[in-house]
């Protein structure tokens, strides 16, 4: 190595560490600002319960779809959410590209009562569903996308139902008609509830007892949806297990991939065109720093 | 913009990161090149399919095919001899009925006059049997062979197959 | 080839206008990586026009359709996908890219003499940018689209006398509705056209009076100045290189972290969502219209001065700020102000967009006060600004003489 060499190393060496250095003092402003603010607590966004974080083999750069989830919850989705669902920016066809034959997309297209080449519109009458349900059910093509928590959201609201014990806990709570501050406690971890107000916990429990449909995870926790998804709702045929757990993944699954059936695409062509863009730029570095050495 | 007083910078990794460069910009002119070729809701209308079980001898329907119409005639013994027949006549469009049906009970056709484009009328309409188009007066016959009159080419055959005994798919999957 | 160029030079000076204004157009040596974002700035408008161009040969303006049409985009139209997403994320790091150029400007003193028409063309450049953004947005015809319009339309409403008249005039009905969203699409594809031109005029205004420098000092000497061609035409393409792998990871790997999931359903003017937030980059003029909440009847129109008046005052800038030194690096007193500015911008942001009630410290700070205190202090840096220098309270550092 020559001196040239040397000292146009260290002149690197030492412009990046003033780069790194700026950048850092920044980083640090921007953290420890965000830190301050953010551990604030901002009071009017609390008391809403958030699902947890679930290991989707489809998410992060590398992520896939589960093929075999897929086309569970593709029937799932035909078999029990479209009795009062649409989907109506997937056609029937489409599902071939989740390995279904066309024979089976015509079955589940006339289990739904419609031809292989409709959108997956339910045949529940909007109307209708509005008398009974007070309102009409969302299509569900977007709704990964368009709640926040995306599918952990979906898939809390799916399993976040009352079960049988936390029914059994309301009862012997409410037994006296009050909560304790004792019994507070108990529900907030079990329902999810704000331990700080008795009162609207209580409320809630009375609610939840007199057989409203109570979710953990709703905002408000109470909603026009009765559980949709039971342990055995669906028949799997592939010899998965179809528990209520199950089938919540599987459909979550099917809906992400439904809400944006392009994305592994995107994903795919991201990674060259990311790698170009990489190979692209040092071999800019370098012109740029070769010609800049010569400038004092 | 490269000079001749530059010749110096003209080096190998100048010019390699020109050339990887200008092939970044080519590529990133895809995607809008691409967009405007047909999006896939199009390509899914790229087939269409028909029930013939329906058509009697001699019937004849008008199907929607690509958003162009298309002639499924079901031939009657005597459409489909007329058609043979003429195979032997000096046609300007010279083509064989054989090779024009898959099956001799079934014409398909595109119904676009290829003098300039109307929609012919159904069959029996003009002279040797078959379709007359009412813009200039173009003769097709049962085979929907150009015979009289100003079109230079037969009537053309798109791809098609039976799916089934019943079921026509017109267009390629 | 070099007896074509002879004659188009002899009808029209190409070669001349390319070796004064481009390749042999000196800039000094000194200017630093921040000056780079000048020539992002205009990486990214080239980006949302070709995007938005081939997006427009897609969409549909209308109520009962943008909405479905978007999403048709996203999975019908081949590479939809890419150029909708690109355009989406793209107005955001435009913002990014072009508030670090108002930065810039402002740590470095390029608003000051000879430079003040130059400064105002970009203002007017950014004022155009929040315009041609907002009314973007709408066009999806999702919740936020919507709402964001019902907001910001409303806000007219506040001019005395003829507010009311003129947003029923500006929705073309007695709501945001299908007569708003044609033309919008309209103006917000007229819009970046202008843009284009003002840039033009961005750029003359800059030739004429050349680059600024991290030193702030006038260029005296050939000696501190280099040739555009190829020193900063190969440093900017290095930026772009940057700049692109940034924008990539996000367009293909995180594509919706800059928008609203609400945005995702449909518009529904029954409906307000539970907690609408404008696109971050407006957060904190929102804050600002918000914080003045405590003048009466007075309060929304003040709200709409102060968050106009917040754009406005840049215009006063060159005429406020009287040290005999441009940049701040040889202004201690300036430069702290300046920091204290930033991280004001991005509390305004976060409080813009909290809940409106929202409160910290277990409720003991409702974040209107840290509203209202961070619009002060977005305001008091002009006056203090001015202050220090109009009465030589600032003792600046000793400047170099050249480059």
């Amino acid at each position: 190595m020559n001196c040239k060499e040397v000292v146009g190393f260290r002149s690197v060496v030492k412009r990046a560490g003033r780069v790194v250095r700026s950048a850092a003092a920044i980083m640090v402003a921007t953290a420890t600002l965000a830190t301050v603010l953010v551990s604030g607590d901002v009071q009017a966004s609390s008391g809403v319960a958030i699902p947890p974080k679930q290991p989707w083999s489809f998410l992060g750069v590398f992520g896939q779809f589960d093929q075999a989830a897929l086309k569970r919850g593709a029937q799932v989705a035909a078999q029990s959410c479209m009795a009062c669902h649409s989907i109506k920016y997937i056609k029937f066809d489409q599902l071939r590209q989740l390995g279904f034959s066309e024979l089976e997309v015509k079955a589940l297209a006339e289990g739904a009562g419609r031809t292989k080449k409709d959108a997956m519109i339910s045949s529940m009458d909007p109307v209708a569903a509005k008398e009974s349900f007070g309102v009409v059910p969302p299509d569900l093509s977007l709704i990964t996308k368009a709640r926040k928590g995306y599918e952990d959201y979906v898939y809390g609201i799916l399993t976040g139902y009352a079960t049988e014990s936390d029914m059994a806990l309301a009862n012997r709570v409410m037994a006296d008609g009050q909560v304790t501050a004792e019994e507070a406690k108990e529900v907030a971890s079990a329902l999810l509830l704000d331990a700080h107000h008795p009162d609207k916990m209580a409320e809630s429990l009375k609610r939840l007892i007199g057989g409203e449909n109570f979710n953990r995870y709703f905002p408000g926790n109470f909603f026009a949806m009765p559980q949709p998804l039971m342990d055995g709702a669906v028949a799997y045929t592939d010899g998965t297990e179809n528990s209520k757990v199950q089938l919540s993944r599987d459909v979550v699954t099917f809906l992400a991939w439904a809400a944006e059936p392009t994305q592994m695409e995107r994903k795919a062509l991201g990674i060259k065109v990311i790698l170009y863009l990489v190979v692209l730029t040092i071999m800019l570095y370098a012109v740029k720093r070769r010609l800049w050495a010569k400038v004092h | 913009m490269v000079t001749e007083s530059d010749e110096s910078r003209r080096d190998f990794l100048t010019l390699a990161t020109g050339a990887v460069g200008a092939a970044g910009v080519a590529g990133a002119a895809w995607p809008f090149v691409k967009s405007w070729s047909p999006s896939a809701d199009v390509l899914s209308q790229a087939t269409t399919e028909v029930d013939v079980s329906g058509l009697a001898p001699g019937q004849m329907i008008t199907v929607p095919w690509q958003g162009k119409p298309v002639f499924v005639l079901r031939r009657t013994p005597a459409q489909i001899e007329a058609a043979r027949k003429a195979d032997g006549e000096t046609l300007p469009d010279p083509a064989k009925d054989a090779d024009r049906t898959k099956k001799p009970e079934y014409l398909v056709v595109l119904a676009l006059c290829t003098h300039l484009g109307c929609v012919p009328q159904p069959i029996g309409t003009g002279n040797f049997g078959g379709f007359l188009c009412p813009c200039h007066g173009s003769h097709y016959d049962t085979s929907g062979r150009i015979r009289q009159g100003p079109a230079p080419k037969n009537l053309p055959v798109p791809h098609y197959e039976f799916k089934d005994e019943k079921t026509l798919v017109i267009g390629k999957v | 080839m070099s007896k074509i160029m002879e004659w188009v030079d002899e009808r029209l000076p190409v070669t001349e206008l390319l070796k004064s204004q481009a390749t042999e157009y000196p800039t000094p040596k000194n200017l630093n990586y921040w000056w780079n974002f000048g020539s992002l700035a205009l990486l990214v408008l080239i980006i949302m026009i070709a995007t938005g161009l081939f997006l427009a040969m897609h969409y549909k303006a209308d109520a009962n359709q943008s909405f479905d049409v978007v999403e048709h985009i996203m999975r019908d139209v081949n590479f939809g996908w890419l150029l909708r997403y690109a355009h989406a994320n793209g107005a955001s790091f435009f913002f990014l890219v072009v508030y670090v150029h108002i930065l810039r400007g402002m740590y470095y003193g390029s608003y000051r003499k000879p430079r003040e028409i130059l400064w105002w063309f970009g203002i007017i450049i950014f004022f155009m940018m929040m315009g041609t953004a907002f009314m973007g947005y709408v066009l999806p015809w999702g919740q936020m689209s919507y709402w964001g319009a019902a907001v910001i339309t409303n806000l007219m409403s506040a001019i005395p006398v003829i507010g009311e008249e003129l947003v029923i005039w500006i929705w073309g009905g007695f709501s945001v509705g299908d007569p708003t969203l044609n033309r919008f699409f309209a103006l917000h594809f007229l819009l970046p056209l202008v843009i284009f031109g003002v840039v033009i005029l961005h750029l003359w205004a800059l030739h004429a009076v050349h680059s600024n420098n991290p030193d702030g000092i006038d260029v005296h000497d050939e000696k501190d100045t280099l040739p555009f061609h190829p020193y900063y035409t190969v440093k900017d393409l290095y930026g772009y290189g940057v700049f692109m792998i940034v924008f990539c990871v996000f367009v293909f790997y995180a594509p919706n972290f800059f928008l609203e999931p609400d945005n995702y359903i449909p518009a529904n003017p029954m409906q307000t969502p539970a907690h609408i937030v404008p696109e971050w980059y407006f957060l904190p003029f929102y804050a600002i219209l918000r914080s003045i909440d405590f003048l009466g009847s007075f309060s929304k129109l003040a709200g709409v001065l102060a968050m106009v008046g917040a754009i406005m005052i840049l215009f006063i800038l060159p005429f406020l700020d009287r040290s005999p030194v441009r940049s701040f690096r040889y202004r201690p007193l300036s430069r702290q102000l300046f920091w204290i500015f930033v991280v004001d911008c991005v509390v305004l942001g976060w409080v813009g967009y909290n809940p409106a009630d929202a409160a910290i410290f277990n409720g003991a700070l409702p974040l209107i006060v840290v509203g209202r205190t961070c619009t002060a202090i977005y305001f008091g840096y002009f006056f203090v600004l001015w202050a220090i220098t109009a009465f030589d309270i600032e003792k600046h550092q000793p400047v170099p003489k050249s480059i």
